[in-house]
């Protein structure tokens, strides 16, 4: 079977001379769970918002089901972006808006014309955003400002925005490195289940090893913007994550040893 | 969350919403699903539709003749066709004046500096500590801020008759005035316990406050004096246009004389200052955040 | 100065020297180039002291059948004010949705649009009225163009530094949900950026209020026609009372907006 998303020898050179992205090749397939770690400038951002041409790549192909993305344009390329959910650092929430505003603009790339840009939702979509909500726990909130919640419960406002666009691929920068640790927990748990039940893969950029290795099906480890490592996070042994972080692995650790992985997954 | 609900959310077919759920789901007063916020903001609509009826309505109360200025437009084109006609023959009193209103600008704003901090020292109401002449001289220079430079340049030109003096003590009214409220918030935002500690040791008001407050509150001032040099140059760039010296006068000069290559020099010229006075603050400021 | 409270850092207190000697060298540098002396001033404080309580106090009132024209003209100046600062900001909120590398559709174009409204900013409001009095002859309708030229390229800064500040995230998730830029621009930069929009809107009336009585003075119309005509009419008495309608027009106004202003923040 084609897998969803293929990377064919990806490059992106900054015009300040970073060579973000050098001959990435890669392939994500349905319902994977991957995880991309590496230390900070290792080009972990560049390569998720390569995927839905947030950044222009420089050379090679990024294929997403079937479609060369640097080809499309306008319409096209909108088309495209509306298959791939994306959930941030800093949510990127509409702030002054209701937070079920925020989870219906996941409809927007769906509406044409008038409607969408006066937000003139369908109720078919209202109430599956209502829904949404409620899995999510935030039934009571719909009405609030987006402004009124914390910032787990914001991370859950992104992550219905990203499901209502019916996505096939959940890309997630960074999405818990603004948060404590339990609502980090929280939406960790939800982005795996979440993802699971609708069969969505998801691309998740990590800071926290022990998260990584907890929750992914799949790890890629990128260091100064080259794949070190592509595989299971059992394969992940000591002197591969040196060689990704330059360091060792204890040294990533606040506390806690290498071997307790669920103590420290969860005061990641 | 029923196994029935989370399918129908991947499929996107209509939901068998059970009773109590669909109880639990607002409805507007036509059966539809609101979106927008419980708590708005109700009076920014009204200020909208105020502002475009009250706009509209200036509009055709100045009944301006579209008709009149639409014919003319093509007149504007040949006007700035013949300012770029750059003509340097009068180079040195375009120069000469441009060199005037620069110094003028920056001495009326050295002069309301130290005005400025006297008088603020005065409005600000934790130096002196008497309420009455905090509210006296703050409403005086309310007022003075609140009569645009042009006017008291003008009256001056009256009193001290043509020359600098009438520009820079023209300047100098709005600009003290503007100074005067900007340093007595900035000493006003100076702590009270900083006073308090130099109060006990029975230093006097004026000593307190030039040991103290004044220091405390410079970084503010060099700011304020950074900003306000801007303004003056383009004040005192159109002093000229109601009658004093400077670049202004020869601007409107040339132009109502219709020696637009001169004018055109001249407001390229005023042009280049404002915009390197723009971008010199810029970069300080930048330098001050970082 | 000795024994100051050692409140500023030290790399400040070079930046502060720095300061005040640019301040002294400008200082007699400028004062030779003008030959500005403010003994001047001193030798005529008599003539001064003598206008002012002479030909300026007490205020007088001008004659009853002109009276109604005098209100008229502050009328005049408001409209003119409120309408242009109003047409301008309509205009600035579409230029300047293109003049932001982050959100306009044409990032390449956004130089050229900031570059164009500092030109137009950074030349005074009445010399853009005397370049227009000279192709359209003077009245209201120039003033209105000015002010409108000036408060546009205003608000086009103002409001591309606020839409940076504000929407550049929440314009970025709307991409990548695949939002076509006028629905970026009504559900995301609008909504987020309303209140800061609305905000400089108010400072720009305040400084068009003040510029559109100077472009009255030299031939817009207005309070300021009025007043310059007082004033080269030698009629002192008369001209203060307007001056003095014309602080509490600005006052008012300003009064007024920071009103405005806290209610729209709320």
């Amino acid at each position: 079977m084609e897998p969803f998303l293929r990377f064919d020898n990806v490059t992106k050179n900054y015009p300040n001379g970073v060579h973000a992205l050098q001959g990435i090749n890669l392939t994500v397939s349905e319902g994977e769970f991957i995880s991309v770690i590496g230390p900070s400038g290792s080009g972990k951002s560049t390569l998720l918002r390569a995927i839905n041409a947030l950044i222009p790549i420089s050379g090679g192909t990024v294929w997403l089901d079937g479609e060369n993305v640097s080809r499309q344009h306008g319409r096209d390329l909108r088309a495209l972006r509306r298959k791939v959910g994306m959930i941030f650092q800093n949510y990127n929430l509409v702030y002054s808006l209701s937070v079920l505003q925020n989870v219906l603009h996941g409809r927007l790339g769906y509406m044409p014309g008038m409607k969408g840009i006066l937000g003139l939702y369908s109720e078919e979509d209202k109430r599956r955003a209502l829904e949404l909500l409620e899995e999510l726990g935030l039934q009571d909130f719909a009405y609030n400002r987006a402004s009124d919640l914390s910032g787990g419960q914001k991370q859950r406002v992104g992550i219905a925005r990203a499901i209502m666009q019916q996505p096939k691929l959940l890309l997630c920068d960074e999405p818990i490195a603004s948060l404590d640790p339990s609502s980090a927990k929280t939406i960790m748990d939800l982005l795996r289940t979440m993802t699971a039940k609708r069969n969505i893969a998801c691309l998740v950029n990590l800071h926290q090893l022990d998260v990584a290795m907890q929750y992914s099906t799949r790890i890629i480890g990128l260091s100064k913007g080259q794949v070190v490592f592509d595989g299971p996070p059992a394969e992940l042994t000591p002197d591969v994550i040196e060689r990704i972080y330059g360091t060792a692995r204890e040294n990533l650790m606040m506390g806690g040893k290498a071997n307790d992985r669920t103590d420290s997954a969860d005061c990641a | 969350m029923s196994p029935q609900l989370s399918s129908c959310l991947e499929t996107g077919e209509p939901a068998m919403v059970s009773s109590a759920k669909a109880a639990a789901i607002p409805r507007d007063s036509r059966g539809r699903i609101p979106v927008r916020c419980r708590q708005r903001n109700p009076f920014i609509p009204v200020f909208l539709t105020g502002t475009a009826l009250l706009a509209m309505l200036s509009l055709w109360y100045l009944g301006i003749d579209w008709g009149k200025m639409l014919s003319r437009v093509p007149d504007i084109g040949i006007v700035f066709w013949n300012l770029a006609h750059l003509d340097f023959s009068n180079m040195d009193l375009i120069f000469s004046s441009l060199v005037e209103t620069i110094s003028i600008a920056v001495l009326s704003l050295l002069y309301s500096l130290l005005l400025g901090i006297v008088f603020g020292m005065l409005a600000a109401r934790n130096v002196f500590r008497l309420p009455v002449l905090s509210v006296l001289t703050q409403s005086f220079f309310t007022f003075l801020r609140a009569v645009p430079t042009p006017v008291w340049v003008l009256l001056m030109l009256v009193c001290l008759g043509m020359g600098p003096e009438a520009g820079v003590a023209g300047l100098c009214v709005h600009t003290t005035a503007f100074f005067t409220k900007s340093f007595a918030q900035s000493f006003e935002s100076i702590p009270d316990e900083t006073v308090e500690s130099l109060e006990v040791t029975g230093a006097s008001r004026l000593s307190i406050f030039c040991n103290a407050i004044l220091p405390a509150a410079f970084s503010q001032i060099v700011a304020w004096a950074g900003m306000r040099l801007e303004t003056n140059f383009s004040e005192c760039a159109i002093l000229g246009m109601v009658g004093a010296g400077g670049i202004g006068y020869v601007i409107s000069n040339s132009l109502q004389g219709y020696d637009y290559g001169t004018a055109g020099v001249a407001i390229l010229l005023v042009f280049a200052v404002a915009y390197t006075i723009e971008r010199i603050f810029v970069r300080i400021k930048r330098q001050f955040n970082t | 100065m000795t024994g100051r409270i050692p409140l500023i850092a030290r790399d400040l207190k070079r930046l502060y020297t720095g300061f005040i000697i640019a301040a002294v060298v400008l200082f007699v540098v400028c004062t030779l180039l003008t030959g500005f002396n403010p003994g001047v001033l001193a030798a005529n404080s008599g003539a001064f002291w003598e206008f002012i309580t002479q030909d300026f106090l007490p205020p007088a009132l001008p004659k009853a059948s002109r009276i109604p024209g005098v209100l008229e003209s502050v009328v005049v100046t408001l409209a003119l004010a409120l309408s242009s600062t109003t047409v301008a900001a309509i205009l600035a909120f579409f230029v300047s949705l293109f003049g932001s590398e982050k959100v306009s559709p044409f990032p390449r174009a956004a130089k050229f649009v900031r570059g164009f409204a500092t030109f137009l900013r950074n030349i005074p409001a009445l010399v853009w009225a005397f370049i227009l009095f000279s192709s359209l002859g003077i009245g209201t309708g120039v003033s209105f163009v000015a002010l409108c030229i000036t408060s546009f390229a205003f608000l086009v800064r103002a409001f591309v530094e606020t839409m940076e500040d504000v929407s550049q995230d929440c314009v970025e998730s709307l991409l990548t949900v695949g939002a076509s830029f006028p629905q970026r621009v009504s559900q995301a930069i609008l909504p987020s950026c309303l209140s800061g929009f609305l905000s400089w809107f108010l400072y720009s009336v305040e400084v068009n209020i003040r510029a559109s009585t100077i472009v009255g003075m030299v031939g817009g119309g207005g309070v300021g026609l009025t007043l310059f005509s007082y004033i080269k009419s030698f009629q002192y008495d008369v001209a203060l009372s307007i001056i003095l309608l014309i602080a509490v027009m600005v006052i008012a106004v300003d009064q007024i907006t920071n009103k405005l202003r806290k209610e729209l923040l709320k």
